[in-house]
């Protein structure tokens, strides 16, 4: 049926954009923590709204779809799908809005030791290419990428469990970068479940195209 | 804003005493595909009937109320002329079965003692089959009878009758009932194809149908019109109670 | 007790079905017979000779059925000429209007009309045609003819025309057709092959008949071809001829009877094809 093809065609073109979206949005949140560059993370506020007006339209064409076309098979997983990647990526574009807001609210930019010994840039980094990954991954309907996003997780979850203790020794010798200190560890708790929002995605992405679902298990993600 | 086509105001018809069509009022754009959808014995087919006077063919039938296109009342016109704008397409494909392929799809012309030219003929055979892609299928076996075509075709070879009047509108009734599922997609692909041109009505039993083919949905239910508004809307959040149950299959 | 019933039973239904058979092959020996010995006696008689001359005066030699076939010829032609035009518009009246005054009466009078005797219409005839024109006339056979076709072809008109799905009309009707354009150039058309078939049924049943024709077209011993004056057709020749005192005349009867037969079983046939070919796969 040529009329719900071109439909699902919209609708991934749709998902595309808001990736694309969310994606910036994380990037220039990145750029204005690692510049100290208060309008660019007022510029990540503002867009907000658009990731919000995104999210609620792509919901609603799922709705019309289903309503319309009763879609089964792989149509229907490709529906369910990004039904909940869409949650997904609003999601990570609340949290880069919150990163902003922390960047518009601090005082003074980070220093430049604490910024070392957390590791919290290379976790970024990892963090904004998982996601890029997953977006390459369902344009290109790409499952080996989407499972590579798995193990990349590990290196997120890895910064977020050593911090505490890193943090705190390091606030043993320097106990002045408290303030930032908590700023850090807000936002690598942050960076941390956008660690865990791409590797959901990535699984909606396997159950859509290979009809494995991923969720919930912890063995065997290769 | 869309220009209407087909009105109906304060519509009804009856079989004799039974009063199956009750008040009507409807505004039909034009270039869009209306579905007609309702529980048997609504009276959905009875009103598309009498959209191009068809109805009045049955004895004792009687209707009342105001009905135009293009705001001309129809009930004023003579019948022929209005059924010369308003094609209709039946339930079982019904080519006429002593005519070939080419003479069904000029029937309309040949059939009235309407003289055309043979290149005029031609045109009009190719063109009316293209539009609904059986063209490539018999160009070369347009000299048998039609009843030798598939379910599907014959029907396809209707639409093409129907169009090669150059009508306003293209009234269905229940068109694709009688088909296979492939047929069906083949005549549901039509229906998309055809609104650049046509305005079409359609009367289906198949909910699904309505949904992926329509613009607007009516909805009928013991001869009302309970809701009319876009597809979309019908069968997303319908305003009507009765159209609820209807559609997610829960009745009383 | 149970087991005497059963075979009794068995025994008899064997019986039955043999009585069946048996009586289905007697059918066919009436007519076997008729073709043996009509056969037999006229097949001697007949020659080119025959078919172009008309009868000789007794007791001359040769002679033949000339005007008895041209009679009939043109008899019948004029018959059908009356009664097909009315009886298929009737019937076609009649498939339409299924219920309605007209129709049942119509109905009621056309099925009676079969029934009427042969001579009494031939009786009827004489005092509406015969006596008013001050003579006999081939005329006045044609009509009393025509009104013994019309039951057979209006029946079967309407039977032929009840039977084609009521969608065929529709779809005349939606293209914006006239009435008489829908009957004539789509409902005919497609009955056209039963329609045709109680047409030529109603031939065969008339080529036959003699009782009418006996006090309207009479017979004539010469050659003529004009429908105001009396004509010869073969039953009247047959009826006359075979109960004569002679035997010239006998043979002649014979012979026209061999004629009017092969007439008769060639109508049936062609019917058959004619309808098989002209048959329309709905």
């Amino acid at each position: 049926m040529a009329q719900l093809e071109t439909e699902l065609q919209l609708l991934k073109r749709e998902a595309v954009n808001m990736w694309t979206l969310v994606n910036s949005q994380l990037s220039k949140a990145r750029l204005a923590f690692l510049h100290f560059d208060k309008d660019l993370a007022r510029e990540v506020v503002l867009k907000e709204k658009r990731v919000n007006g995104s999210e609620l339209k792509i919901d609603r064409d799922c709705e019309n779809i289903f309503a319309l076309f009763c879609p089964v098979a792989i149509d229907l997983r490709f529906l369910l799908a990004v039904l909940k990647i869409n949650s997904n990526l609003e999601r990570i574009g609340d949290i880069a809005e919150g990163i902003a807001r922390y960047i518009i609210d601090a005082e003074a930019p980070f220093a430049k030791e604490l910024l070392e010994t957390s590791r919290i840039l290379p976790m970024y980094d990892e963090a904004v290419k998982m996601l890029e990954d997953t977006q390459a991954a369902f344009e290109k309907e790409d499952t080996i990428l989407a499972r590579s996003v798995f193990k990349r997780d590990d290196l997120l979850d890895e910064v977020n469990r050593n911090i505490n203790k890193v943090l705190e020794n390091h606030l043993e010798g320097q106990p002045e970068h408290t303030a930032q200190a908590l700023w850090i560890l807000s936002i690598i708790r942050k960076l941390e479940r956008v660690g865990d929002q791409s590797k959901n995605i990535a699984e909606e992405i396997i159950f859509y195209l290979e009809a494995k679902v991923l969720k919930h298990k912890h063995v065997d993600k290769k | 804003m869309e220009s209407t086509i087909i009105k109906s105001r304060k519509f009804n018809a009856s079989f004799g005493a039974n009063h199956v069509v009750k008040n009507v009022n409807i505004d039909i754009p034009r270039n869009n595909v209306i579905a007609v959808m309702g529980p048997s014995g609504c009276g959905k087919t009875t009103y598309l009937r009498c959209i191009n006077r068809m109805h009045e063919l049955i004895p004792d039938a009687t209707c009342n109320g105001t009905m135009s296109i293009n705001d001309e009342d129809i009930y004023k016109m003579h019948p022929i002329f209005v059924r010369l704008k308003i094609g209709m397409v039946f339930q079982r494909p019904n080519p006429f079965p002593n005519l070939s392929i080419y003479d069904n799809v000029i029937a309309g012309y040949k059939l009235n003692g309407i003289k055309l030219a043979k290149a005029e003929k031609d045109r009009i055979v190719e063109h009316s089959l293209t539009k609904v892609a059986l063209w490539n299928e018999v160009k070369d076996s347009l000299l048998k009878k039609g009843t030798f075509l598939s379910g599907g075709q014959q029907q396809r070879l209707c639409i093409a009758r129907a169009v090669a009047m150059e009508p306003e509108v293209l009234l269905f009734d229940e068109p694709t009932s009688a088909l296979d599922p492939i047929s069906t997609a083949t005549v549901e692909e039509l229906f998309h194809e055809l609104k650049a041109n046509y305005t079409l009505i359609i009367v289906t039993h198949n909910m699904q149908q309505a949904a992926r083919v329509s613009d607007r949905t009516a909805f009928f239910y013991m001869g009302e019109l309970v809701e009319y508004d876009l597809t979309k809307n019908v069968f997303t959040n319908p305003k009507d109670n009765r159209t609820q149950n209807y559609i997610t299959g829960r009745f009383s | 007790m149970r087991t005497d019933n059963i075979q009794y039973r068995i025994g008899k239904s064997k019986g039955f079905k043999i009585l069946t058979f048996v009586l289905a092959f007697a059918c066919m020996i009436p007519l076997a017979a008729i073709l043996f010995f009509i056969i037999k006696a006229g097949i001697t008689r007949i020659n080119f000779h025959f078919l172009v001359n008309i009868p000789r005066p007794v007791g001359e030699k040769g002679g033949g059925i000339a005007n008895a076939l041209l009679g009939s010829v043109i008899i019948i032609a004029l018959a059908s000429f009356i009664a097909i035009p009315i009886g298929i518009l009737a019937g076609v009246y009649l498939s339409e209007n299924k219920k309605g005054r007209l129709a049942y009466w119509c109905r009621l009078s056309v099925d009676i009309l079969q029934g009427i005797p042969s001579i009494v219409i031939g009786i009827i005839a004489y005092f509406w045609l015969v006596k008013p024109l001050g003579g006999f006339s081939a005329f006045s056979g044609s009509v009393a003819l025509a009104i013994m076709m019309l039951p057979v072809i209006v029946r079967s008109t309407e039977e032929t025309l009840k039977m084609l799905p009521p969608s065929l009309k529709e779809a005349a009707f939606a293209l914006g057709m006239p009435f008489h354009r829908v009957i004539f150039k789509v409902i005919i058309p497609v009955g056209i092959s039963g329609i045709l078939s109680g047409v030529m049924l109603s031939i065969a049943r008339i080529t036959g008949e003699t009782a009418p024709l006996l006090f309207t077209a009479f017979g004539n011993p010469y050659l003529s071809a004009d429908v105001t004056a009396p004509m010869q057709s073969l039953p009247l020749l047959i009826f006359n001829y075979a109960t004569s005192p002679y035997n010239d005349w006998h043979d002649l009867a014979w012979g026209a009877s061999l004629i009017l037969l092969i007439w008769v079983l060639f109508l049936n046939v062609f019917t058959k094809l004619i309808s098989a070919r002209w048959k329309v796969q709905l």
